[in-house]
């Protein structure tokens, strides 16, 4: 059982292996032209349809039908692969291949592929994960939270003023203009209030030092506000298991774009490129 | 070779298998954690604050979305949606300015994934002449790839698809599959209080291609959801699908709603004042779709179904987002006539539901009002200036503009007919799928196009003491009803509370009106648009009704405009000056931003091209925001068949 355990363990880890995944992929590759006899070579004219190929065209045809083909039907099968075989050879001899976009575009979309499918479904282990939180803690780190007081004016002389009174130690509420904006806002995330009071005035509350006292006139999409910042909290991380599927989702999203960064760097660095200016 | 070949296979399948034992994703995980987020929200006494979403998304598992090049999937539309920066199909970076509150991907129902499936398939394996056709021209480039899918949508609509992609139990293995693996995604992306995907999908029924699509949105989550398949449109009828909500509510205790739109594509057919066969309106059957369609999407990038100046002559804000749509139905293959509007646009509509409701005692088009993008691109942008197209085919580009846009074919419409497409707003308590599906339910919602201005409207028959200060909103809900409600008839004129508060990083306001419907004496139904609150009300004096227009300050060489104008909120209590005692009457809000540059603008000075001659006398607009209607009429009736979740 132990042994057994252990086994699982092995191959699981081998499983997340990128090196694996490249031997897989290139056997893949290398097992797909194996099969295809050679295409990419153009000049040559024999082809030979083996069992194996003609029991995998039955397979497809099973697969999309329900039911096995006739002989007729397997027959017609062939004929039509070879005739598309023929023609495919036929276009690459005449070069048919080169300068063709969708051609171009979708052999380097199967190569993306091919670098980055097992990180699709992959299932990464909580310490995996726990590594790539403790590695990247602010992707997952809550907004910065605002607690602030506002008061509005339509125009910038009005919150001139008002910032003059309250210098002088006037009360606030009754200072500023009626909108429907709370003069109050309570641990409020960035996003929540870009949503109430826009992009701009947002901005601004990055900005304001010292806490704790009456500033501006600062504008925003409404006019004029002077603003209390009382309390800035720069996001926390929740606990990892708070976040876990978001974590998740990050590595794989990541390990995907990785995966195809690096194999194509390998590719890239066999290549000499001279880019003329 | 031989033995090469067979290692290289051997370690092929031994890895596959590898894969298939250890990894995999575990649905019923998701859903339990989801549950558990979502019960820990707190949910609000009354809704404090708007929250923003597009009902009508297509992602790359659409029939034609896939068809017109997009590649991005649900992942990437609930990434976008939520804030994150993407990569569109064409490769331009996208973000939202501001993240979307919820999103409810509603991929075509009929061929879920199906166009994908095709494009991927091995040719040979192809039987069929029109599919392998359409396959073909899908590979063989953007343009041809377009044209196959206009084809399939006119095959759709005439009832002539391939067998293979019609017939029901074909397809229900193939959908099974992306469809629970859908569902699994946005549970995945749940987050409760913050964030919220919606399951939902569109439901295409078209005949003769007059549109009568709906998208279905589930208030559940995998638990119930998984339990269902997308029911197919094409062949179907609206009563089927009635039938079929009935039964997943039944089968799962869940809850599900269906929401019209492109009524202004329909021909006509849309909002009939008889039933779908012909035959008279039954009560039965308007209280059925009332309960069943408690919102209608008023405007999004095919068109804004909101009125129109054949209808409404006197009203001189009617026409926004018409041109082209009117032109006739989805395909352009059979022209509008005349006779068609009144059952396409909205306002038409309510005031038919007020008719129908006198004669048998029900009004099967009691419904609220909300605004989507209906984008195929898995960007649900709705804002002028972010404008990633109808399709892929039209994402930002310097042609798009000028274009002509028929969906492949060359007649009627161009590309600048597009709207940049709305957005629906909610007034949840919280956000959540339960919250964001009742306030639906109870038609508190509105529609804007685009601009996220924040709009409060209540009925009742005391706001005397209403003053605009602090907690005027708890005091209006206590002493009235919301957007979506209904009043009873008491010998006095309804009173209305209206508020408007411009998107923060917008566009000033122009205008509130309130555009009332009611039957006169003798079953007459009529219309009359109030301005109630405008800026600048001192200088600009009201003329016979009518108030002067506001100015425009939009700069065609820039795209640019100054808020010099307009006012950052307008406000008001407004009676009808108009009603008559036992009147059957309902009222909804129309909010109109001052003049600003449509999306075509913006491309033309982006890209440093000219607009043709229609496109720039249609560059600059008033954006604006309708309220779902309160209703007033006899006390009799009761209350609506659907109010609460059971």
């Amino acid at each position: 059982m132990q042994l057994r355990k252990y086994e699982a363990m092995t191959l699981k880890t081998l499983v997340r292996e990128p090196l694996v995944h490249f031997l897989i992929a290139g056997a893949a590759l290398f097992a797909f032209f194996a099969w295809k006899g050679e295409p990419a070579d153009p000049a040559s004219r024999t082809i030979t349809i083996s069992q194996e190929d003609r029991a995998r065209l039955a397979l497809q045809w099973q697969q999309t039908m329900q039911r096995p083909p006739t002989d007729a039907e397997l027959d017609s099968l062939t004929e039509t692969w070879l005739r598309e075989e023929i023609l495919y050879r036929e276009a690459l001899r005449l070069g048919l291949d080169q300068g063709d976009a969708v051609v171009r575009k979708r052999l380097a979309n199967k190569m993306d592929y091919l670098s980055a499918s097992a990180a699709e479904t992959e299932e990464p282990s909580d310490r995996t994960l726990r590594q790539w939180l403790a590695d990247r803690p602010q992707r997952f780190a809550n907004d910065t939270a605002y607690t602030f007081d506002q008061l509005y004016f339509s125009e910038r002389t009005r919150a001139e003023a008002a910032l003059a009174s309250l210098n002088s130690g006037a009360g606030w509420q009754a200072l500023g203009q009626t909108i429907s904006l709370p003069p109050t806002a309570e641990q409020q995330t960035a996003d929540a209030v870009e949503g109430r009071f826009g992009i701009v005035f947002r901005e601004q509350l990055d900005n304001i030092a010292p806490l704790g006292r009456w500033t501006g006139p600062h504008v925003s999409g409404f006019g004029w506000h002077l603003i209390r910042l009382r309390q800035r909290d720069t996001g926390k991380v929740p606990p990892f298991a708070q976040i876990r599927e978001q974590v998740e989702n990050d590595w794989r999203a990541q390990t995907l774009e990785d995966r195809k960064a690096k194999a194509y760097q390998l590719l890239r660095d066999a290549y000499d490129v001279t880019v003329e200016k | 070779m031989k033995k090469i070949l067979g290692i290289a296979l051997a370690v092929i399948a031994a890895g596959a298998a590898v894969w298939w034992f250890f990894l995999g994703e575990n649905p019923e995980r998701g859903a339990a954690k989801a549950a558990e987020a979502e019960a820990a929200v707190t949910v609000a006494e009354y809704p404090q604050q708007v929250l923003w979403g597009d009902t009508h998304l297509h992602t790359d598992n659409s029939i034609d979305a896939f068809g017109f090049g997009t590649r991005l999937g649900p992942e990437a539309a609930l990434q976008f949606a939520r804030g994150d920066k993407v990569m569109s199909t064409t490769g331009i970076e996208a973000q939202l300015a501001r993240p979307l509150d919820f999103l409810v991907i509603a991929d075509h129902s009929d061929g879920l994934g199906a166009t994908r499936r095709l494009y991927d398939a091995p040719r040979m394996l192809i039987q069929d002449p029109t599919l392998k056709r359409w396959h073909d021209m899908m590979h063989e480039s953007p343009e041809q790839s377009q044209m196959a899918i206009a084809e399939l949508i006119t095959a759709a609509s005439d009832g002539t698809l391939p067998e293979a992609l019609r017939d029901p139990e074909t397809q229900e293995k193939n959908t099974r599959n992306i469809w629970q693996s859908h569902l699994a995604t946005l549970d995945k992306y749940y987050q409760p209080g913050k964030f919220t995907p919606i399951a939902g999908y569109e439901w295409t029924l078209m005949p003769g291609g007059n549109n009568l699509h709906r998208v279905v949105m589930y208030r559940d989550g995998y638990d119930k959801t998984s339990k269902t398949l997308p029911f197919p449109g094409i062949d179907g009828n609206i009563e089927g699908l009635f039938d079929y909500m009935d039964a997943y509510e039944k089968a799962t205790g869940g809850r599900v709603l269906a929401i019209p739109h492109n009524s202004n594509l329909s021909n006509g057919m849309m909002f009939e004042l008889t039933q779908a066969d012909g035959g008279p309106m039954t009560a039965e059957y308007a209280r059925r779709r009332a309960m069943r369609e408690p919102v209608v999407e008023a405007t999004q990038i095919k068109g804004d179904s909101e009125s129109h100046p054949f209808l409404s002559p006197n009203d001189e804000f009617a026409g926004f987002g018409d041109i082209g749509w009117e032109l006739g139905n989805l395909p352009l293959t059979a022209a509008k006539e005349d006779s068609q509007f009144a059952g396409e646009y909205l306002r038409e509509a309510l005031k038919r539901g007020l008719s129908i409701e006198q004669q048998t005692g029900a009004n099967p088009y009691k419904f609220g009002m909300i605004g989507s993008t209906d984008s195929h691109t898995s960007l649900a942008t709705a804002d002028e200036d972010n404008f990633f197209g109808k399709h892929t085919g039209n994402e930002p580009n310097a042609k798009r503009a000028n274009e002509s846009q028929n969906l492949g074919t060359r007649q009627g419409r161009f590309g600048w007919n597009y709207l940049a497409g709305g957005y629906a707003a909610v007034w949840a308590r919280a956000n959540t799928r339960a919250e964001i599906f009742d306030a639906m339910m109870r038609r508190e919602v509105y529609a804007t196009t685009g601009p996220r201005m924040t709009v409060r409207f209540f009925g009742g028959f005391n706001f005397s003491g209403t003053d605009f200060a602090s907690d005027w909103v708890s005091g209006a809900y206590a002493a009235g009803v919301p957007m979506g409600g209904e009043l009873s008839d008491n010998g006095t004129a309804p009173q209305f509370i209206v508020s408007a508060l411009k998107d923060p990083d917008g566009a000033h306001l122009d205008r509130v009106q309130i555009v009332k419907g009611w039957t006169d004496g003798n079953g007459t139904l009529r219309e009359k648009v109030y301005d109630v609150a405008w800026s600048d009300q001192d200088t600009r004096r009201s003329v016979a009704g009518k108030v002067p227009a506001v100015g425009n300050t939009v700069d065609l060489a820039t795209a640019s405009y100054t808020n010099d104008i307009g006012a950052p909120e307008l406000q008001t209590v407004w009676t009808d000056p108009d009603y008559t005692k036992g009147q059957r009457a309902f009222y909804y809000v129309r909010v109109l931003e001052i003049p600003t540059p449509r999306w075509t603008l913006f491309d033309a000075v982006k890209f440093g091209f000219k607009l043709s001659e229609d496109a720039l006398r249609d560059a600059v607009a008033q954006e604006r925001a309708y309220t779902s209607p309160i209703w007033i009429g006899p006390a009799s009736e009761g209350p609506l068949p659907d109010r609460a979740a059971p």
